[in-house]
C-alpha cells in the first residue's frame, strides 16, 4: 500500500464515521478486519470509481451499482439493522461488542 | 460420500475467503472462483451464475449438492453436506 493509499484510507474512514454514526452504526471492533476491508475500498475506488461493497457484485447499472457505495447502510437499512452490522462487516450497531457472534445470513432470511 | 461444493467468491471479501477456509478446514473438497479475476465475459457469466443462483449481488455464493447458500454460514453448510456433521 502505497502512502497515497495510506492517506485514501485514513480520508474513508474519516468520513464514514460522521457518515454511520446519526445511523445508529460505528466502525467494528475488529481492527484487522477494518483494515482489510478500507484497503479494498481504496482499492475499488481506484478501479472503479467508488468505494463500492467489497462483498457485493457491481452490475454495470449505475442506479444498482450506486446502492453499493460504502456506507450503503441507508439502502439496506432494514436488512443489515436485522443482522446488527452491514455486508461486509465495517459497521456494527453501536451496542455491538463482540462481531463475531453476529451472523451474516442473506435479505429473504432476515 | 463426496459432496459438491462451489463457491462464487470475491477476492476482496473477507466472508468469502473464511467460507473457503472453513472448507478447507473441515476437510470439505470445493471448487471455486473469484469472480472479480475473471475477465470480461469469463466475469461476467460467472456473476450473472451467481446472480441466478442467489437472487441478490451479495458473496459469497455457496452451492452444496445442488442447494444454494448467500452469505458465510456454517450452519447452513454442516446442514447441507452429507459428509461433515
Amino acid at each position: 500500500m502505497t502512502m497515497a493509499d495510506a492517506t485514501r484510507k485514513d480520508a474513508l474512514r474519516y468520513l464514514f464515521e460522521k457518515v454511520v454514526g446519526p445511523l445508529g452504526y460505528k466502525f467494528t471492533p475488529d481492527e484487522e478486519l477494518a483494515d482489510f476491508l478500507l484497503e479494498q475500498e481504496v482499492k475499488l475506488e481506484q478501479d472503479h470509481g467508488a468505494p463500492f461493497c467489497p462483498c457485493q457484485g457491481r452490475t454495470g447499472a449505475r442506479a444498482d451499482d450506486m446502492k453499493i457505495v460504502c456506507p450503503c447502510i441507508p439502502f439496506h437499512r432494514e436488512h443489515f439493522d436485522k443482522m446488527r452490522r452491514c455486508w461486509c462487516g465495517l459497521f456494527v450497531h453501536k451496542d455491538v461488542t463482540d462481531p463475531d457472534s453476529l451472523p451474516q445470513f442473506p435479505p429473504d432470511e432476515a | 460420500m463426496r459432496d459438491e461444493v462451489f463457491v462464487y467468491a470475491l477476492s476482496t471479501c473477507p466472508w468469502c475467503r473464511k467460507a473457503k477456509q472453513w472448507f478447507t478446514d473441515a476437510q470439505v473438497p470445493f471448487e471455486f472462483v473469484d469472480v472479480d479475476r475473471l475477465k470480461g465475459e469469463e466475469q461476467d457469466a460467472a456473476a450473472e451464475k451467481a446472480y441466478q443462483l442467489s437472487g441478490g449481488r451479495r458473496y459469497p455464493v455457496v452451492v452444496i449438492n445442488g442447494e444454494v447458500v448467500t452469505g458465510h454460514n456454517p450452519n447452513r453448510y454442516l446442514e447441507l453436506l452429507k459428509s461433515v456433521g
